[in-house]
């Protein structure tokens, strides 16, 4: 047992500015092994992965490869140990060959010239591995469809003497045959001997490729599980845990009785929804969850005019129909949106919290031809007392600010004029656990406010904990529809039917 | 000068900001005030004929045309935008002048029909950029070559008189008598304080920093960034223009190539400024600075007689010295 035992990390510690991410994570792995590492968002899983692949140091604990200890100071040391790390998105060169895109990281040389016989024949054998016996080297990247790319990606990872494969998430974007020819390749892997770890929230890919499930929860261990001998509902009881309560406000008492604020039928965005209807009603939460790639991240901004390729059956707005155009009309129409990527979508960082808080509102802040500023200050003032903004004052860059106060200007600058509904997407995205405790605390008041509030989440917590009603989406379509508030595995069962299921 | 510098941040005032705020809106236009004053104290311990009242408002006069097209294309950069195609409409506008009133048409409705040409050309400018998604620098790049193209083609490369005294009086007058103001200084002063105003008190202001700061972010938010680029395309245009109507005035003529050579001294003094080339950041006050500092610089190293060779390679270090400095400044805040 101990003898093939080739990866063995004990007591991991990492803290970011002083918060903890991990706290003495155990992770071990036995050569040709498949383990999942399993753990809602922010669990750690990342910031594990990254220490083992050399990209961020450890704080405390130690790390044995094939029985040695080990420093990983950057990630060459990390591939000179073997241990190579898939990236979730693709990453490759598409106007290069095949073959150099296999070897781009060790070319073979023959005097100052690119050896290309040598690096044909490696890649080719590489390519044979995989199972891709009939590509040719010269075949140019992107002439090859996205999942073969994939493999060569896989077969790139392999040159050398690899030991340990990283896969996070490699089925987000991969078809149901694809998956299946991905579990070929990861089982021809395992029978080499390589060692896999596999990130997926897909819990019945993760039944099917995985011999053994390590569970992390708040940065600590919260299971370790092997496969064969477990099932969903302990899996997911380790991931959630019992959570205590108070991080969320009560539910509402009358959403069952409001009325439909916004109604949408056949919501399509070409690659990422297939005719989702919902509807969203007036004070009270109406919760989305989906996994990553599940077109939960198109869902909102499809309905405020702010995604390509969209296409709408009908959409009405207190009753009266509504044409998805731009964000300026849905503006006018009463919508707002808090974007997911708030420092690329959100905050305009070298303006100030002041100039932030009206961009979406100005003519609230025009006199004549002219912007109020005292009246912007006022306001800005009085919000950043309300929702305790830490700031020195408004004047402050809004991008110095840290990322939960900067949220805090995102959702109070819609406050500000005739909003009938507020989309955010996952709104503690980035957040430490004090401001979501605030920024929760705020959703629920807007909503008894009479706010029509669609809470867009990856986070199935997040939704369970604040929804009074949700729908959870997979592969673009609506899987269940709860019209009550609901447990976060039920959500998460829903939302991780996988490709080859829905 | 440094009066008005003192309310014109691009983020303009509320009072008792803490200092290291103040610090931070007005580092960059009170380097450029240092470094200017401290060029006219060499200056005129170098040259007897540099520090008097006629020289300095020569400076001024001289660098007006200038001034104007920089003057559009600060709000044009911080929003997100370029234009490459001024000093070309500004050559063109001329040779508009010069054609209409050849054809017997009034001198300031030849000058109207220039400016308006301008404008339009700008509209083009901007149709193609924001409407195509087109890169500006490409685009501009093209439209600069059809025009300084066309302009040759107009006049067949040749110069055309323009001897009309009222008409002159733009590029050569002076207010208040021989040794008043020039006329040209006052019209650029006007077009800063104009183009100032827009930008730290108007809605519009707010935009052009918003959408070169962050254009997704400001999309989200609803705001027009294409119709705000547009429109400070078609400013760039009209400002072009009346540059090139000034130019014809002050030389007497409209030369098709008069203008065109000057397009890296508006980059540049937008540049060296201290707007940032991929938007967001910025202030005309900082941009007539820069102007006012490459116009004194070539001054007085005419008056010292250095050669109109070295004075380039002067103009390029300035710049690089300046651009350096200010970003260490930025990062230094970062």
């Amino acid at each position: 047992m101990a003898n093939n035992r080739i990866l063995d990390m004990n007591g991991i510690g990492k803290a970011f500015g002083g918060v903890p991410v991990l706290a003495d994570v155990h992770f071990h792995l036995d050569a040709g092994e498949v383990v999942a590492l399993l753990g809602a968002n922010g669990a750690g899983k990342s910031t594990l992965m990254k220490i083992l692949s050399g990209n961020y140091s450890r704080d405390a604990g130690t790390i044995a490869v094939n029985g040695r200890d080990h420093d990983l100071k950057s990630p060459a040391d990390a591939l000179a140990l073997g241990i190579r790390m898939l990236p979730q998105e693709l990453s490759v060169f598409p106007d290069l060959t095949v073959a150099e895109n296999i070897m781009i990281g060790a070319l073979p040389k023959n005097g100052m010239h690119v050896d290309r016989r040598a690096m044909e024949v490696r890649a080719t054998a590489l390519l044979e591995r995989m199972g891709l016996d009939g590509l040719s080297p010269r075949t140019r990247m992107g002439a090859l469809s996205h999942h073969v790319q994939r493999i060569v990606e896989i077969a790139r990872a392999m040159n050398g003497e690899a030991r340990v494969l990283i896969m996070d998430e490699p089925t987000a974007s991969l078809a149901a045959d694809e998956v299946q020819m991905l579990f070929g390749i990861i089982r021809r892997l395992r029978a080499d001997g390589i060692s896999i770890i596999y990130i997926s929230h897909y819990l019945k890919e993760v039944f099917a490729v995985s011999g053994r499930i390590a569970v992390l929860r708040d940065g600590r261990n919260a299971g370790d599980f092997t496969t064969a001998n477990t099932n969903v509902d302990e899996v997911l009881h380790a991931i959630i845990g019992n959570r205590v309560g108070d991080l969320y406000p009560a539910f509402s008492a009358n959403a069952a009785s409001a009325a439909d604020v916004v109604r949408v039928e056949g919501l399509s965005v070409e690659g990422w929804l297939r005719g989702v209807d919902f509807t969203v009603r007036g004070g009270s939460i109406t919760g989305v969850h989906g996994l990553i790639g599940s077109g939960v991240e198109m869902i909102g901004r499809a309905l405020f005019g702010a995604a390509p390729r969209t296409r709408v059956r009908r959409v009405e707005i207190d009753g009266k129909p509504y044409q998805v155009s731009t964000p300026g009309k849905a503006v006018e129409a009463g919508l707002g949106l808090v974007a997911a990527e708030r420092k690329r979508e959100g905050i305009v960082a070298m303006l100030s919290l002041r100039e932030n808080m009206s961009l979406a509102n100005m003519p609230l802040f025009t006199k004549g031809v002219s912007v109020d500023r005292k009246k912007e200050a006022t306001t800005t003032a009085e919000w950043i007392r309300r929702l305790s903004i830490r700031a020195r004052n408004a004047e402050q860059p809004i991008g110095t600010l840290s990322g939960g106060n900067q949220q805090k200007v995102c959702l109070a600058r819609w406050l500000l004029g005739d909003l009938k509904v507020l989309i955010l997407e996952e709104p503690t995205r980035g957040v430490d656990v004090g401001a979501r405790q605030e920024i929760y605390r705020q959703i629920r008041q807007l909503a008894d406010g009479g706010l029509g509030i669609l809470l867009i989440s990856s986070d199935a917590e997040e939704v369970a904990g604040l929804a009074d009603r949700s729908i959870a989406l997979a592969s673009g379509r609506v899987t269940e529809v709860f019209e009550q508030p609901t447990e976060a595995s039920a959500l998460m069962s829903a939302a991780s039917k996988s490709a080859a299921a829905a | 000068m440094s009066q008005t510098t003192v309310s014109t941040a691009p983020t303009p005032a509320v009072r008792n900001r803490p200092k290291n705020l103040l610090g931070h809106a007005w580092a960059g236009v009170a380097m450029l005030l240092a470094f200017y004053l401290i060029l006219v104290a060499i200056f005129t311990v170098l040259s007897p004929f540099f520090l008097t009242v006629k020289n300095l408002l020569s400076i001024g006069s001289n660098m007006a045309f200038i001034g104007l097209m920089a003057a559009a294309g600060t709000p044009l950069i911080i929003a997100g935008g370029l234009d490459l195609s001024v000093a070309a409409v500004a050559g063109i506008s001329g040779v508009i002048v010069a054609m209409c009133y050849a054809a017997g048409i009034d001198i300031w409705i030849a000058c109207l029909v220039a400016i308006l040409a301008g404008g339009l050309i700008g509209a083009g400018n901007g149709a193609l950029t924001n409407g195509l998604k087109l890169n500006p620098f490409i685009v501009t790049l093209g439209t600069m070559s059809i025009i300084t193209g066309a302009s040759l083609v107009l006049t067949g490369g040749l110069t055309q008189p323009l001897m009309i005294p009222g008409f002159n009086w733009i590029g050569s007058g002076k207010i208040g008598g021989s040794g008043g103001i020039p006329v040209p200084l006052i019209i650029m002063l006007v077009v800063y304080f104009l183009a100032w105003w827009a930008m730290a008190f108007t809605p519009f202001g707010r935009y052009i920093y918003a959408s070169g700061g962050n254009p997704e972010a400001s999309r989200m938010l609803g705001i027009p960034v294409d119709r705000t680029q547009i429109l400070l395309y078609v400013a760039s245009g009209l400002a072009g223009a009346l540059a090139g109507v000034i130019v014809a005035a002050m030389l007497g003529a409209a030369a098709p190539d008069s203008v065109g050579k000057h397009l890296l001294t508006v980059i540049a003094a937008i540049i060296l400024g201290g707007t940032s080339l991929f938007g967001g950041r910025g202030s005309v006050w900082g941009t007539l600075l820069a102007v006012l500092i490459l116009g004194t610089l070539n001054n007085g190293l005419t008056l010292l007689n250095v050669s109109s060779f070295w004075q380039d390679v002067t103009k390029g270090a300035v710049l690089l010295l300046a651009v350096g400095l200010d970003q260490l400044r930025v990062r230094s805040q970062a």
